[in-house]
């Protein structure tokens, strides 16, 4: 296998209150192939989003960093210094924000927010940075791009905002693209069709892709393989395919049943896990699923599981779900 | 947009008559004018040839129409006191206070901006904690302390600028100004900067709250996620948001600049309608007290109108939106 387009090993991430640290990632640990697209899936506050935010170096206090190795092509990203990493940011890790609503500039024109991203990474001249920022405009699928490129934010839909966010993150050709959430605030008719999009670029660019979501239907349709997060730590990672056929983890497992999809009888189920997942600072000991797990045993109070290397569908967990099919 | 432009200038229009009336009631009810403009030894006669004069017999309504009509005209009564027209001596007086205003203006956005935009930009550096503590005395002194005080220092102890007056005045048409000579611009430096001191603190506070707010957006955590240099992100992403709220705030300060000029004209003894306001509040002398307020409620009422129309032409979000 050639080198991955990013290695994350053993990430940690603090939160710091009242001079003590509360860990919010704890070692978490994958890599994403070139071409390939890895999606990140949790509940809100799982730590997906700020992995993706600690990769491209952008957390602000009480947040910070602690722990790991970040390597994009084999660069180590958490050795550069502010500077260079700021030429790292959008020249070669995009960046796609949940909130199209609130990601553009409300008093800059759009062709102004494109061109000012593009001729920051890319030697281009102000007529080449229209032209090319047109061409953008035109691939992400948008009508009429001379208007667009003219129009303030707030003259354009979700969906369009939605489109220009992701022209904007695209627009000086990344190697590696982090979609945070890109398709929570749209509506759901606008959801398909920004997945879609996402889909054809990713194949047209061959932009390796990080999809943070919390939607197991956005993984099935778009990931080639999934790291699922829970209280901060990778809890199962595998195929995409593998992953939703048998997961391994209970939590995976309780995630799976807890999407809505038609059963044999076309009815809706929807059973949830029981409980709440542990916020920041309130942890249990060993693993930090067990209070809300059917299957815990003494170990899994005490001892922390650790993520089994076991060959492309790994697991955390001391008593995974061999062979069983999730009914 | 149009009908929009129409509604509010009828409403300006609305608003000034509304305060014409409360100040001509002022002029209708207080006081004697009699006692103030005759001679004590005064004959009937006098009496009744002033009355008929100053259309005193008439009904309450036909005065105000009549007062309303003469304004319209450029009379705007005379002083008690004095028995001047009160037009001329408004008009003498102004380019004082407005070049006292324009000063302070400037005050403020040469001192105000910059520190406002390093107390939003480095909220925790040493500059920056050092202007915001200083600048609560500017905020919470009122502007006849601060004024004494440059005065005891700048005047008294160190000898540096006059502490009353305008110094030369220079005459251009019907214009005085005292901005063409040195001592003129000597004179108006303590009074400017007493007078800009709230200003100045106000626009600081109020950039660094929007800088701050702004910089926590969505937008510019987007914008750095672009790569995009942190000077291009504050100078124009964050900039072009935090000055729409200031831009119009600090507009919307010049009415109170020049209405609260009198308690700086008065420490300062300028020349201005300030202090001619002060005199004749203190001569009783009513209708340039009423002329006063009609002026000043015009210029509050006239900046906010032009303040409130150009708006749409800054921020793009209104251009549209017909609101």
């Amino acid at each position: 296998m050639s080198e991955p387009v990013l290695k994350v090993r053993d990430l940690s991430v603090v939160l710091e209150r009242n001079g003590r640290d509360f860990p919010v990632l704890d070692g978490v640990t994958f890599d994403i192939a070139p071409g390939e697209v890895l999606g990140l899936v949790g509940e809100s506050g799982a730590g997906k989003s700020m992995t993706g935010i600690a990769i491209i170096d952008l957390l602000v206090p009480p947040l910070r960093r602690t722990s790991g190795t970040i390597a994009l092509s084999g660069e180590r990203l958490d050795q550069l210094s502010a500077k260079r990493m700021r030429r790292v940011r959008g020249k070669r890790i995009g960046f796609v924000f949940q909130d199209p609503m609130t990601s553009l500039n409300p008093v800059l024109s759009i062709g102004r927010q494109l061109t000012d991203t593009m001729r920051r990474h890319l030697p281009l001249t102000r007529g080449e940075a229209r032209e090319r920022a047109i061409a953008w405009l035109t691939r992400v699928g948008l009508a009429n791009p001379p208007r667009v490129f003219a129009a303030a934010p707030h003259e354009l839909s979700g969906g369009q905002r939605q489109r220009i966010v992701i022209a904007l993150a695209l627009c000086a050709e990344p190697d590696l693209l982090i979609a945070d959430e890109p398709t929570t605030a749209l509506d759901v008719s606008v959801q398909a069709h920004m997945l879609t999009l996402l889909r054809e670029l990713h194949e047209e660019t061959g932009t390796a892709m990080m999809l943070i979501t919390h939607d197991l239907g956005v993984i099935a349709k778009m990931a080639d393989r999934v790291a699922v997060f829970y209280a901060g730590r990778v809890i199962e990672t595998a195929p995409t395919g593998r992953l939703i056929g048998a997961p391994l983890h209970p939590y995976t497992a309780g995630l799976m049943q807890a999407t809505p999809a038609p059963d044999a009888d076309g009815a809706m189920r929807v059973r949830a896990i029981p409980g709440a997942m542990p916020g920041i600072g309130a942890l249990p000991p060993g693993c930090a699923f067990h209070p809300r797990c059917e299957r815990a045993q003494a170990i899994c109070r005490e001892e922390r599981p650790p993520l089994a290397d076991a060959g492309g569908h790994d697991a955390a967990c001391y008593f995974p779900l061999v062979e069983e099919v999730v009914s | 947009m149009i009908a929009h432009t129409t509604e509010r200038i009828l409403q300006t229009v609305l608003v000034l008559l509304a305060i014409s009336f409360i100040a001509f009631l002022l002029v209708a009810t207080l006081g004697d004018p009699l006692t103030s403009l005759l001679p004590p030894d005064a004959s009937i006669a006098d009496r009744q040839d002033l009355i008929m004069r100053l259309g005193l017999d008439e009904p309450l309504l036909t005065r105000f129409l009549h007062f309303l009509n003469g304004m319209l005209h450029g009379d705007f009564g005379i002083s008690y006191r004095t028995q001047d027209d009160i037009g001329p001596m408004i008009a003498t007086r102004l380019p004082a206070t407005i070049e006292l205003a324009f000063a302070s203006l400037l005050v403020t956005l040469f001192v105000g901006v910059p520190l406002g935009i390093l107390c939003g930009v480095r909220p925790n550096g040493i500059i920056s904690r050092g202007v915001m503590l200083v600048s609560i005395a500017g905020i919470t002194l009122p502007n006849f302390v601060v004024g004494v005080l440059l005065i005891a220092i700048f005047s008294v102890h160190l000898g540096w600028f006059p502490s009353f007056g305008r110094g030369d005045t220079v005459q251009i048409g019907g214009w005085t100004t005292g901005l063409l000579t040195l001592s003129g611009w000597r004179a108006i430096i303590l009074p400017a900067i007493t007078l800009a001191a709230f200003q100045v603190t106000f626009v600081i506070r109020m950039l660094r709250t929007q800088l701050l707010e702004v910089g926590q957006s969505e937008h510019i955590r987007f914008a750095r996620a672009r790569g995009l240099s942190e000077r291009r992100i504050w100078s124009t992403y964050a900039m072009r948001n935090a000055l729409l709220p200031t831009i119009t705030m600090l507009a919307l300060q010049l009415g109170n600049v020049i209405a609260f000029s009198v308690v700086t004209e008065g420490v300062f003894a300028w020349p201005g309608i300030g202090s001619l306001f002060l005199q004749s509040i203190q001569a009783a002398d009513v209708p340039v007290i009423a002329i006063y307020l009609i002026f000043v409620g015009a210029i509050f009422m006239i900046i906010n109108l032009v303040v409130e129309l150009i708006y749409p032409l800054v921020d793009p979000r209104l251009k549209r939106s017909g609101a």
